[in-house]
């Protein structure tokens, strides 16, 4: 972390809005590696993410995870990606694939299951190099999405809800030993985890859902969390999730806590429910990086800087979700572009 | 009550019971309308299919979600297992058929299963592939089942860009093939420019967008 989004979390001026980085297999890319090594090698992933921030000036450190963690730790299988069109690690095989496994699931082992590892490995390069050891921990529907299937998980929210409160219970357990782990060995107010919550998107799920099956238990592991010592909690609120905002609002993630957006949620929305409480980031389209001349993406990062100026607790620039890996480079220098002008500009 | 009334009144029941994801009742409704003399095609597409449409639209209202939608395709299918057996060949209705699958590097197939539901719903022939169907794939299953269509998903902003490599060849071997497009990070301008004759933003449109963009390759309605 630079000490530029230090002073934003202690609420200090900055001279500038600070960069966030969501950018993974971009960062392999960038230096010649196939996007499999970030997520396979944390030496090397922590080297590549290090030289892509350093080239485009971002405010944050490396971080290692992906969108379905959850399918290795309790015991299924995910395969790393490989192939040309192949983005991030994915399940290959669920570890309940019926109702019958439910009863079987039992919490990892935070020192040993699977990434965990890889991640403990990968936050201790974070301490050594002095940037946030920022642990990304699923999310607790997300993982529990990745254990049985969105489908799956669908399907018994409405015809067998105590099994999705058995996994949730378990995922939600199972995230607080991992912050509890990771506290132990770096201390708690060194930890940010993160967590990101695709799956409880209001494209699968209604708010009346995410008030039964998502809220109550990322509201007890989120006060179990800052109840360690541990300052700030990261969440990504993946998607369109505007009708889950009143509950996200309701959330504890520190002193202030890192909330950041996906595009379909407008910044000025984010700020009114959570900025006062919390440092918003957010939200440039991903596609975007792809699709738009560098002045398109230039005016979009404009834009949401303009939007964030109002954020009480603070804003830092960032991609709706990971920057797509074959995005062209001068696209996403743009993002430091904006900011370095609008600072100029005032 | 009359035989006009008493077959109305199951149609118009199986529609509610997929609306309401009753299964039992559809299956119920179903048998019942098989020991009526109901024609098996009307019970689906003058029921079945009538509430999977509404259920489309409670979708894109924001006022069912996808447990909802699932649970009503549940209940569909199992009405269309009672049905399906007793659909007399020659009465057989497809108006259209379909070739569907998430793109190569990506296994995200929610979208795309909910697509062929409302696919299934609307009475068409659909060819799953599933999900990380490699390229070539699409084109061969399309040559083997002469399909009038074949529709590509993809959630993820690498696998996307393996969309205009499926429809290349696709479109090459005859362009009267109606392709169509759909996932979270795709857009409509995306889609054009990929070559895909259509887009649908989401299962509850997919149909409709599917129909004008057959109209338009092929002019039918």
């Amino acid at each position: 972390m630079t000490d530029r989004a230090m002073r934003l979390l202690k609420g200090e001026p900055v001279d500038r809005t600070p960069l966030f980085p969501f950018i993974l297999g971009f960062c392999a890319k960038n230096a010649g590696y196939p996007i499999a090594t970030i997520y396979s090698d944390p030496q090397k992933s922590f080297d590549l993410q290090l030289w892509t921030h350093e080239q485009y000036d971002f405010d944050w450190g490396p971080i290692y995870g992906y969108a379905s963690y959850g399918t290795w730790e309790f015991g299924g299988e995910i395969r790393m990606p490989t192939a040309t069109y192949e983005q991030a690690p994915f399940h290959t095989r669920f570890p309940v694939e019926g109702e019958q496994d439910v009863p079987g699931l039992r919490l990892p082992d935070p020192r040993t299951a699977g990434c965990l590892p890889l991640s403990m490995e990968f936050s201790r390069l974070q301490e050594k190099h002095g940037k946030p050891i920022s642990i990304v921990c699923g999310g607790n529907f997300t993982i529990a999405g990745n254990v049985c299937s969105v489908e799956t998980l669908c399907r018994w929210m409405l015809k067998k809800p105590d099994l999705v409160h058995s996994i949730m219970r378990l995922t939600t357990d199972h995230i607080v030993d991992i912050v509890r782990y990771w506290s132990d060995v770096f201390s708690a107010e060194r930890v940010i985890p993160q967590m990101w919550e695709p799956l409880a998107a209001n494209i699968i799920i209604s708010p009346k859902q995410f008030e039964k099956f998502v809220f109550p238990y990322i509201k007890e592991s989120s006060e179990k969390i800052l109840a360690m010592g541990v300052k700030h909690i990261l969440y990504h609120i993946c998607g369109d999730q505007n009708k889950n905002l009143p509950y996200w609002s309701q959330i504890p993630m520190g002193g202030p806590g890192l909330c950041s957006f996906g595009l379909e949620v407008d910044l000025l929305a984010a700020i009114e429910y959570l900025g006062s409480r919390n440092v918003i980031i957010g939200n440039i389209d991903p596609k975007a990086y792809l699709n738009e001349t560098p002045k398109q993406i230039y005016g979009l990062c404009r834009e949401a800087l303009e939007k964030g100026r109002s954020a009480p607790r603070g804003f830092m620039l960032s991609s709706g979700c990971e920057i797509p890996p074959e995005a062209p480079p001068y696209h996403v220098y743009q993002m430091h572009k904006a900011i370095k002008d609008s600072a100029t500009s005032g | 009550m009359d035989s006009v009334e008493t077959e109305k009144e199951i149609l118009r029941g199986l529609g509610d019971a997929v609306i309401a994801y009753d299964e039992e009742k559809t299956v119920e409704l179903a048998k019942m309308a098989l020991e009526k003399g109901i024609d098996p095609s009307d019970a689906i597409l003058k029921g079945l299919a009538v509430g999977m449409e509404e259920v489309g639209r409670l979708y894109e209202k924001q006022e069912y979600f996808v447990p909802e939608l699932l649970l009503c395709a549940d209940a569909m299918n199992a009405a269309l297992d009672v049905l399906k057996p007793h659909i007399k060949l020659e009465t057989q209705s497809k108006p259209f058929s379909v070739v569907i699958g998430t793109v190569e590097g990506d296994i995200h197939e929610i979208g795309k299963n909910l697509v062929r539901i409302m696919y299934e719903a609307a009475g068409w022939t659909v060819y799953d592939l599933g999900a990380d169907v490699k390229i070539p794939r699409f084109l061969e299953e399309q040559k083997r089942t002469g399909a009038d269509v074949v529709a590509i998903s993809s959630l993820m902003t690498m696998s996307m860009l393996a969309i205009p490599e499926v429809i290349k060849p696709i479109k090459a071997y005859d362009p009267g093939i109606t392709v169509m497009v759909g996932g979270a990070p795709l857009t409509r301008e995306m889609a054009m420019a990929y070559g895909a004759d259509g887009f649908a933003l989401n299962c509850g449109t997919a149909v409709k967008e599917t129909l004008e963009a057959l109209g338009r390759v092929k002019g039918r309605p």
